[in-house]
Protein backbone atom coordinates (compact mmCIF):
# COMPACT_ATOMS: atom_id res chain seq x y z
CA UNK A 1 0.00 0.00 0.00
CA UNK A 2 2.99 2.08 0.01
CA UNK A 3 2.76 3.22 -3.45
CA UNK A 4 -0.98 4.06 -2.81
CA UNK A 5 0.13 6.68 -0.30
CA UNK A 6 3.28 7.85 -2.41
CA UNK A 7 0.83 8.42 -5.05
CA UNK A 8 -1.44 10.84 -3.16
CA UNK A 9 1.95 12.57 -1.85
CA UNK A 10 3.01 12.98 -5.15
CA UNK A 11 -0.43 14.18 -6.69
CA UNK A 12 -0.24 16.77 -4.32
CA UNK A 13 3.10 17.49 -5.00
CA UNK A 14 1.43 18.13 -8.68
CA UNK A 15 -1.40 20.04 -7.76
CA UNK A 16 0.44 22.57 -5.50
CA UNK A 17 3.08 23.39 -7.52
CA UNK A 18 0.77 23.35 -10.76
CA UNK A 19 2.37 20.73 -12.34
CA UNK A 20 2.24 22.09 -16.15
CA UNK A 21 1.35 18.75 -17.68
CA UNK A 22 -1.22 18.60 -15.33
CA UNK A 23 -2.48 22.24 -15.53
CA UNK A 24 -2.71 21.40 -19.88
CA UNK A 25 -4.79 17.87 -18.67
CA UNK A 26 -7.12 20.14 -16.61
CA UNK A 27 -7.06 22.67 -19.41
CA UNK A 28 -7.75 21.07 -22.76
CA UNK A 29 -10.70 18.91 -20.67
CA UNK A 30 -12.39 22.11 -19.20
CA UNK A 31 -11.83 23.74 -22.71
CA UNK A 32 -13.53 20.71 -24.85
CA UNK A 33 -15.89 19.71 -22.89
CA UNK A 34 -17.27 23.73 -22.72
CA UNK A 35 -16.85 24.20 -26.23
CA UNK A 36 -18.32 20.54 -26.73
CA UNK A 37 -21.64 21.64 -24.19
CA UNK A 38 -21.96 24.75 -26.25
CA UNK A 39 -22.82 23.17 -29.37
CA UNK A 40 -24.87 20.59 -28.05
CA UNK A 41 -26.92 23.19 -26.70
CA UNK A 42 -26.96 25.19 -29.54
CA UNK A 43 -28.10 22.51 -31.85
CA UNK A 44 -29.87 20.44 -29.33
CA UNK A 45 -32.05 22.85 -27.67
CA UNK A 46 -34.38 24.12 -31.23
CA UNK A 47 -34.26 20.39 -32.09
CA UNK A 48 -35.52 18.94 -28.59
CA UNK A 49 -37.91 21.82 -28.58
CA UNK A 50 -39.57 21.05 -31.66
CA UNK A 51 -39.48 17.19 -30.97
CA UNK A 52 -41.26 17.57 -27.52
CA UNK A 53 -44.05 19.95 -29.11
CA UNK A 54 -44.38 19.76 -32.57
CA UNK A 55 -47.00 17.46 -33.88
CA UNK A 56 -45.44 16.23 -37.47
CA UNK A 57 -45.02 12.69 -39.03
CA UNK A 58 -42.17 10.76 -37.78
CA UNK A 59 -41.94 12.59 -35.03
CA UNK A 60 -42.45 9.38 -32.86
CA UNK A 61 -39.51 7.52 -34.75
CA UNK A 62 -36.91 10.43 -34.63
CA UNK A 63 -37.70 10.60 -30.79
CA UNK A 64 -36.89 7.01 -30.79
CA UNK A 65 -33.65 7.64 -32.74
CA UNK A 66 -32.72 10.73 -29.95
CA UNK A 67 -33.54 7.92 -27.24
CA UNK A 68 -31.07 5.09 -28.30
CA UNK A 69 -28.18 7.17 -29.26
CA UNK A 70 -28.32 8.05 -25.38
CA UNK A 71 -26.79 4.79 -25.15
CA UNK A 72 -24.12 5.07 -28.04
CA UNK A 73 -20.95 3.57 -26.41
CA UNK A 74 -18.09 6.41 -26.74
CA UNK A 75 -15.73 4.44 -28.53
CA UNK A 76 -18.46 3.81 -31.72
CA UNK A 77 -18.85 7.64 -31.56
CA UNK A 78 -15.01 7.91 -31.63
CA UNK A 79 -15.19 5.20 -34.49
CA UNK A 80 -17.55 6.90 -36.99
CA UNK A 81 -16.13 10.21 -35.87
CA UNK A 82 -12.57 9.38 -36.62
CA UNK A 83 -13.67 7.82 -40.19
CA UNK A 84 -14.60 10.83 -41.13
CA UNK A 85 -11.54 13.04 -39.85
CA UNK A 86 -8.89 11.03 -40.65
CA UNK A 87 -6.47 11.90 -43.87
CA UNK A 88 -9.00 9.46 -45.83
CA UNK A 89 -12.20 10.49 -44.56
CA UNK A 90 -14.55 13.18 -46.16
CA UNK A 91 -13.49 15.37 -43.79
CA UNK A 92 -9.57 14.70 -43.74
CA UNK A 93 -8.77 17.65 -45.53
CA UNK A 94 -9.46 19.92 -42.56
CA UNK A 95 -7.03 18.28 -40.34
CA UNK A 96 -9.14 18.00 -37.44
CA UNK A 97 -7.54 14.34 -36.78
CA UNK A 98 -6.04 14.36 -32.92
CA UNK A 99 -6.79 17.96 -32.42
CA UNK A 100 -9.10 19.44 -29.77
CA UNK A 101 -11.58 20.60 -32.14
CA UNK A 102 -11.88 16.29 -33.51
CA UNK A 103 -12.50 15.79 -30.15
CA UNK A 104 -15.13 18.51 -29.52
CA UNK A 105 -16.81 16.88 -32.19
CA UNK A 106 -17.27 13.57 -30.88
CA UNK A 107 -17.72 14.85 -27.67
CA UNK A 108 -20.87 17.02 -28.91
CA UNK A 109 -22.07 14.31 -30.57
CA UNK A 110 -22.15 12.72 -27.25
CA UNK A 111 -23.88 15.35 -25.66
CA UNK A 112 -26.54 16.24 -28.13
CA UNK A 113 -28.97 13.14 -27.16
CA UNK A 114 -29.04 14.26 -23.96
CA UNK A 115 -30.19 17.62 -24.77
CA UNK A 116 -32.29 16.35 -27.41
CA UNK A 117 -34.08 13.61 -25.94
CA UNK A 118 -34.49 14.86 -22.15
CA UNK A 119 -35.92 18.60 -23.68
CA UNK A 120 -38.18 16.83 -25.47
CA UNK A 121 -39.10 15.03 -22.61
CA UNK A 122 -39.29 18.19 -20.41
CA UNK A 123 -41.36 20.00 -23.05
CA UNK A 124 -44.12 17.14 -22.86
CA UNK A 125 -44.31 16.56 -19.70
CA UNK A 126 -44.90 20.66 -19.22
CA UNK A 127 -48.32 21.16 -17.96
CA UNK A 128 -50.23 22.09 -21.42
CA UNK A 129 -51.71 25.05 -19.31
CA UNK A 130 -48.31 26.85 -19.84
CA UNK A 131 -48.71 27.03 -23.76
CA UNK A 132 -52.89 28.13 -23.18
CA UNK A 133 -52.25 30.62 -20.17
CA UNK A 134 -49.23 32.04 -22.53
CA UNK A 135 -51.70 32.24 -25.69
CA UNK A 136 -54.31 33.73 -23.37
CA UNK A 137 -52.26 36.11 -22.51
CA UNK A 138 -51.26 36.96 -25.69
CA UNK A 139 -47.99 35.88 -26.25
CA UNK A 140 -46.99 35.72 -30.00
CA UNK A 141 -45.53 32.32 -31.78
CA UNK A 142 -41.67 33.13 -30.81
CA UNK A 143 -42.69 34.75 -27.26
CA UNK A 144 -44.48 31.65 -26.39
CA UNK A 145 -41.05 29.68 -27.58
CA UNK A 146 -39.00 31.63 -25.69
CA UNK A 147 -41.56 31.51 -22.21
CA UNK A 148 -41.60 27.80 -22.78
CA UNK A 149 -38.03 27.35 -22.33
CA UNK A 150 -37.60 30.20 -19.87
CA UNK A 151 -40.51 27.95 -17.88
CA UNK A 152 -38.30 25.16 -18.51
CA UNK A 153 -35.26 26.51 -17.44
CA UNK A 154 -34.56 24.27 -14.52
CA UNK A 155 -34.52 21.45 -16.55
CA UNK A 156 -32.96 22.82 -19.18
CA UNK A 157 -29.96 23.53 -16.77
CA UNK A 158 -30.31 20.07 -15.44
CA UNK A 159 -29.60 18.65 -18.96
CA UNK A 160 -26.87 20.88 -19.19
CA UNK A 161 -25.42 19.96 -16.22
CA UNK A 162 -25.91 16.37 -17.03
CA UNK A 163 -24.50 16.48 -20.43
CA UNK A 164 -21.51 18.23 -19.17
CA UNK A 165 -21.17 15.37 -16.82
CA UNK A 166 -21.01 13.05 -18.72
CA UNK A 167 -18.54 14.96 -21.49
CA UNK A 168 -15.99 15.67 -18.85
CA UNK A 169 -15.36 11.86 -17.41
CA UNK A 170 -15.62 10.66 -20.98
CA UNK A 171 -12.63 8.89 -22.37
CA UNK A 172 -12.98 6.76 -25.22
CA UNK A 173 -13.63 9.87 -27.68
CA UNK A 174 -10.74 11.73 -26.68
CA UNK A 175 -8.27 8.80 -26.72
CA UNK A 176 -9.45 7.82 -30.55
CA UNK A 177 -9.88 11.47 -31.63
CA UNK A 178 -7.49 13.23 -29.78
CA UNK A 179 -4.25 11.22 -29.56
CA UNK A 180 -3.67 11.76 -26.52
CA UNK A 181 -1.09 13.96 -27.30
CA UNK A 182 0.95 15.87 -24.41
CA UNK A 183 0.06 19.43 -23.88
CA UNK A 184 -2.11 19.26 -26.95
CA UNK A 185 -4.92 16.83 -26.92
CA UNK A 186 -4.65 15.06 -23.14
CA UNK A 187 -7.06 15.54 -21.29
CA UNK A 188 -7.45 14.18 -17.66
CA UNK A 189 -9.28 10.73 -18.10
CA UNK A 190 -7.00 9.73 -21.29
CA UNK A 191 -4.34 11.16 -18.55
CA UNK A 192 -5.04 8.51 -15.85
CA UNK A 193 -5.42 5.41 -17.83
CA UNK A 194 -1.91 6.63 -19.76
CA UNK A 195 -0.31 7.35 -16.66
CA UNK A 196 -1.95 3.97 -14.59
CA UNK A 197 -0.46 1.94 -17.03
CA UNK A 198 2.60 3.10 -16.77
CA UNK A 199 2.68 2.79 -13.07
CA UNK A 200 2.68 6.77 -12.76
CA UNK A 201 0.08 6.89 -9.74
CA UNK A 202 0.70 10.72 -8.82
CA UNK A 203 -0.64 12.70 -11.66
CA UNK A 204 -3.26 9.77 -12.43
CA UNK A 205 -4.37 10.50 -8.68
CA UNK A 206 -4.09 14.28 -9.09
CA UNK A 207 -6.47 14.35 -12.03
CA UNK A 208 -8.37 12.05 -10.51
CA UNK A 209 -8.99 13.97 -7.82
CA UNK A 210 -9.31 17.13 -9.55
CA UNK A 211 -12.00 14.58 -11.71
CA UNK A 212 -13.96 13.81 -8.69
CA UNK A 213 -13.84 17.51 -6.81
CA UNK A 214 -15.49 18.49 -10.56
CA UNK A 215 -17.86 15.53 -10.04
CA UNK A 216 -18.85 16.80 -6.93
CA UNK A 217 -19.48 20.10 -7.60
CA UNK A 218 -21.78 19.39 -10.76
CA UNK A 219 -24.02 16.61 -8.72
CA UNK A 220 -24.03 19.49 -6.10
CA UNK A 221 -25.03 21.92 -8.92
CA UNK A 222 -27.79 19.21 -9.50
CA UNK A 223 -29.46 18.61 -5.80
CA UNK A 224 -29.54 22.64 -5.98
CA UNK A 225 -31.34 23.06 -9.18
CA UNK A 226 -33.51 19.92 -8.34
CA UNK A 227 -34.21 21.85 -5.31
CA UNK A 228 -35.34 25.02 -6.85
CA UNK A 229 -37.17 23.34 -9.97
CA UNK A 230 -39.69 21.85 -6.92
CA UNK A 231 -40.23 24.99 -5.49
CA UNK B 1 -74.41 45.88 -34.44
CA UNK B 2 -72.01 46.54 -31.90
CA UNK B 3 -71.05 42.73 -31.93
CA UNK B 4 -67.83 41.25 -30.67
CA UNK B 5 -68.42 37.90 -31.72
CA UNK B 6 -70.68 36.02 -34.42
CA UNK B 7 -70.64 32.32 -35.43
CA UNK B 8 -72.85 29.99 -37.32
CA UNK B 9 -73.16 25.97 -37.30
CA UNK B 10 -70.32 25.99 -34.95
CA UNK B 11 -69.19 22.29 -34.21
CA UNK B 12 -66.44 20.84 -32.46
CA UNK B 13 -65.20 17.34 -32.80
CA UNK B 14 -62.76 15.53 -30.62
CA UNK B 15 -61.80 11.91 -31.65
CA UNK B 16 -64.97 11.64 -33.50
CA UNK B 17 -66.86 12.65 -30.88
CA UNK B 18 -69.59 16.35 -31.44
CA UNK B 19 -68.87 18.08 -28.04
CA UNK B 20 -70.09 21.34 -29.03
CA UNK B 21 -72.74 21.66 -31.01
CA UNK B 22 -74.00 25.15 -32.16
CA UNK B 23 -76.63 26.51 -34.81
CA UNK B 24 -75.43 29.98 -33.79
CA UNK B 25 -73.48 32.51 -31.39
CA UNK B 26 -73.51 35.85 -30.78
CA UNK B 27 -71.66 37.85 -27.96
CA UNK B 28 -72.07 41.96 -28.00
CA UNK B 29 -70.04 44.71 -26.38
CA UNK B 30 -70.29 44.71 -22.99
CA UNK B 31 -72.73 41.96 -22.29
CA UNK B 32 -72.65 39.20 -19.86
CA UNK B 33 -73.13 35.43 -21.09
CA UNK B 34 -73.26 32.46 -19.03
CA UNK B 35 -72.52 29.03 -19.97
CA UNK B 36 -74.25 26.11 -18.39
CA UNK B 37 -74.83 22.82 -18.50
CA UNK B 38 -73.97 19.43 -17.84
CA UNK B 39 -70.03 18.22 -17.47
CA UNK B 40 -68.86 17.39 -21.21
CA UNK B 41 -71.81 19.89 -22.35
CA UNK B 42 -69.17 21.60 -24.45
CA UNK B 43 -68.82 24.85 -22.17
CA UNK B 44 -65.57 25.03 -21.83
CA UNK B 45 -64.75 23.95 -25.15
CA UNK B 46 -67.10 27.14 -26.28
CA UNK B 47 -64.52 29.24 -23.91
CA UNK B 48 -61.41 27.92 -25.88
CA UNK B 49 -62.92 28.30 -29.26
CA UNK B 50 -63.91 31.95 -28.03
CA UNK B 51 -60.17 32.32 -26.93
CA UNK B 52 -58.88 31.61 -30.29
CA UNK B 53 -56.83 28.57 -28.63
CA UNK B 54 -59.02 26.14 -31.11
CA UNK B 55 -60.45 26.38 -34.19
CA UNK B 56 -64.04 24.61 -34.84
CA UNK B 57 -64.03 21.37 -37.03
CA UNK B 58 -66.98 23.03 -38.68
CA UNK B 59 -68.86 26.22 -38.73
CA UNK B 60 -67.04 29.41 -38.36
CA UNK B 61 -66.72 32.01 -35.64
CA UNK B 62 -65.41 35.06 -36.67
CA UNK B 63 -64.28 38.20 -34.47
CA UNK B 64 -66.30 41.16 -34.61
CA UNK B 65 -64.44 43.56 -32.03
CA UNK B 66 -62.15 44.81 -34.66
CA UNK B 67 -58.34 45.18 -34.67
CA UNK B 68 -55.59 42.51 -36.22
CA UNK B 69 -54.91 40.51 -33.26
CA UNK B 70 -58.46 39.43 -31.73
CA UNK B 71 -56.15 37.46 -29.13
CA UNK B 72 -55.10 39.95 -27.86
CA UNK B 73 -58.59 41.71 -26.91
CA UNK B 74 -59.86 38.26 -25.52
CA UNK B 75 -58.68 36.33 -22.19
CA UNK B 76 -59.78 33.31 -20.66
CA UNK B 77 -58.89 32.64 -17.39
CA UNK B 78 -58.83 28.75 -16.77
CA UNK B 79 -60.40 26.45 -14.17
CA UNK B 80 -57.35 25.72 -12.84
CA UNK B 81 -55.32 28.46 -13.71
CA UNK B 82 -51.50 28.21 -14.33
CA UNK B 83 -49.10 30.68 -13.16
CA UNK B 84 -45.48 30.54 -14.29
CA UNK B 85 -42.75 29.92 -12.11
CA UNK B 86 -41.97 33.79 -11.02
CA UNK B 87 -42.66 36.01 -8.57
CA UNK B 88 -46.57 37.81 -8.34
CA UNK B 89 -45.77 40.34 -10.16
CA UNK B 90 -44.44 38.84 -13.05
CA UNK B 91 -47.07 36.90 -13.41
CA UNK B 92 -49.62 39.59 -13.44
CA UNK B 93 -47.41 41.81 -15.66
CA UNK B 94 -46.71 39.26 -17.65
CA UNK B 95 -49.58 39.90 -20.90
CA UNK B 96 -48.74 43.74 -20.72
CA UNK B 97 -44.94 42.81 -21.36
CA UNK B 98 -45.70 40.85 -24.28
CA UNK B 99 -47.57 43.26 -25.42
CA UNK B 100 -44.37 45.58 -25.49
CA UNK B 101 -45.63 47.82 -22.44
CA UNK B 102 -42.65 49.02 -20.31
CA UNK B 103 -43.84 52.27 -18.52
CA UNK B 104 -46.68 51.90 -15.62
CA UNK B 105 -46.67 48.42 -15.40
CA UNK B 106 -46.89 48.87 -11.59
CA UNK B 107 -49.68 50.91 -11.58
CA UNK B 108 -51.28 48.40 -13.68
CA UNK B 109 -50.23 45.63 -10.85
CA UNK B 110 -51.52 47.36 -8.59
CA UNK B 111 -54.76 48.46 -9.73
CA UNK B 112 -55.32 44.60 -11.17
CA UNK B 113 -54.40 43.70 -7.75
CA UNK B 114 -56.62 46.39 -5.69
CA UNK B 115 -59.64 44.95 -7.66
CA UNK B 116 -58.91 40.91 -7.11
CA UNK B 117 -59.09 42.25 -3.13
CA UNK B 118 -55.34 41.87 -2.62
CA UNK B 119 -54.79 45.23 -0.29
CA UNK B 120 -51.07 44.77 0.61
CA UNK B 121 -49.76 44.44 -2.53
CA UNK B 122 -46.29 45.58 -2.26
CA UNK B 123 -46.15 42.13 -0.05
CA UNK B 124 -47.42 39.55 -2.85
CA UNK B 125 -45.43 41.20 -6.05
CA UNK B 126 -42.28 39.37 -4.56
CA UNK B 127 -44.23 36.46 -3.99
CA UNK B 128 -43.49 32.64 -5.68
CA UNK B 129 -46.41 31.56 -7.50
CA UNK B 130 -45.96 28.22 -6.59
CA UNK B 131 -45.70 29.44 -2.26
CA UNK B 132 -49.79 30.87 -3.11
CA UNK B 133 -53.04 29.04 -1.99
CA UNK B 134 -55.52 27.95 -4.51
CA UNK B 135 -57.57 30.97 -3.63
CA UNK B 136 -54.72 33.50 -3.86
CA UNK B 137 -53.11 31.63 -7.33
CA UNK B 138 -57.07 32.09 -9.01
CA UNK B 139 -57.09 36.05 -7.86
CA UNK B 140 -53.79 36.07 -8.94
CA UNK B 141 -54.46 34.26 -12.59
CA UNK B 142 -57.85 36.99 -12.33
CA UNK B 143 -55.30 40.31 -12.11
CA UNK B 144 -53.56 38.98 -14.64
CA UNK B 145 -55.92 39.03 -17.01
CA UNK B 146 -57.87 42.19 -15.87
CA UNK B 147 -54.24 44.55 -16.35
CA UNK B 148 -54.79 43.63 -19.88
CA UNK B 149 -58.36 45.58 -20.15
CA UNK B 150 -59.78 43.15 -22.74
CA UNK B 151 -63.07 43.79 -24.57
CA UNK B 152 -63.63 39.90 -23.38
CA UNK B 153 -63.02 38.31 -20.42
CA UNK B 154 -63.99 34.80 -20.33
CA UNK B 155 -64.32 32.69 -17.02
CA UNK B 156 -64.05 28.74 -16.47
CA UNK B 157 -65.66 28.07 -13.17
CA UNK B 158 -64.34 30.68 -11.75
CA UNK B 159 -65.39 30.16 -8.43
CA UNK B 160 -65.28 26.33 -8.45
CA UNK B 161 -62.27 26.03 -6.35
CA UNK B 162 -62.14 28.12 -3.97
CA UNK B 163 -62.62 29.56 -0.52
CA UNK B 164 -65.90 31.76 0.40
CA UNK B 165 -63.33 34.73 0.75
CA UNK B 166 -62.11 34.54 -2.55
CA UNK B 167 -64.73 33.80 -4.63
CA UNK B 168 -66.62 36.86 -3.13
CA UNK B 169 -63.29 38.82 -4.66
CA UNK B 170 -63.42 37.12 -7.92
CA UNK B 171 -66.82 38.01 -8.24
CA UNK B 172 -66.54 42.15 -6.77
CA UNK B 173 -63.96 41.98 -9.42
CA UNK B 174 -65.51 40.30 -12.20
CA UNK B 175 -68.65 42.95 -11.18
CA UNK B 176 -66.26 46.06 -11.51
CA UNK B 177 -64.97 44.66 -15.13
CA UNK B 178 -68.60 44.46 -16.38
CA UNK B 179 -69.43 47.89 -14.82
CA UNK B 180 -66.70 49.50 -17.04
CA UNK B 181 -68.12 47.83 -20.13
CA UNK B 182 -66.40 44.64 -20.27
CA UNK B 183 -67.93 41.91 -21.95
CA UNK B 184 -67.69 38.57 -19.88
CA UNK B 185 -68.30 34.97 -20.91
CA UNK B 186 -67.99 32.50 -18.02
CA UNK B 187 -68.78 28.80 -17.72
CA UNK B 188 -70.59 27.93 -14.28
CA UNK B 189 -72.47 25.37 -12.82
CA UNK B 190 -72.94 27.92 -9.27
CA UNK B 191 -76.07 29.26 -9.12
CA UNK B 192 -75.09 31.85 -6.69
CA UNK B 193 -72.38 32.76 -9.48
CA UNK B 194 -75.35 33.21 -11.53
CA UNK B 195 -77.44 35.31 -9.47
CA UNK B 196 -74.62 37.27 -8.73
CA UNK B 197 -72.86 38.05 -12.51
CA UNK B 198 -76.49 37.68 -14.21
CA UNK B 199 -76.11 38.07 -17.75
CA UNK B 200 -78.33 36.27 -20.41
CA UNK B 201 -78.05 32.61 -19.96
CA UNK B 202 -76.93 29.69 -22.78
CA UNK B 203 -77.58 26.57 -21.72
CA UNK B 204 -75.54 23.80 -23.93
CA UNK B 205 -76.15 19.82 -23.47
CA UNK B 206 -74.16 16.96 -24.57
CA UNK B 207 -74.17 16.62 -28.43
CA UNK B 208 -77.20 18.92 -28.93
CA UNK B 209 -77.83 22.23 -30.76
CA UNK B 210 -78.20 24.67 -28.70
Amino acid sequence: MNYFAQGFAKAWELLLHMDAATVSAIQVTLGSTFCALCAALLLGLPLGFALGYCQFPGRRFLRLISDTLLAFPTVLIGLVVYAFITRRGPLGEFGLLFTVPGMVIGQTILALPIVVSWLAQAVENLDRRCRQTLLTLGATPRQLILLTLRELRFAVAMIGVTAFGRVVTEVGIATMLGGNIRYATRTMTTAIALETSQGEFGQGIALGLVLLLIAFLVNALLVILKRRGRT
Amino acid sequence: MNLLYEGHNIQQIYAGVTVLALTSFVLRRGEVLALTGPNGSGKSTLLRLLAFLERPAHGELLWRGGGNAPRRDVTLLLQEPYLLRDSVYRNVTLGLLLRGQKKGLREAFEAAMHAVGFDQTAGMAGRSSHALSGGEKQRVALAARLALRPKALLLDEPTSSVDVQSARAIVNAVRKAIDAGTSVVYATHDRQLLDALGGRELALGTGSLS
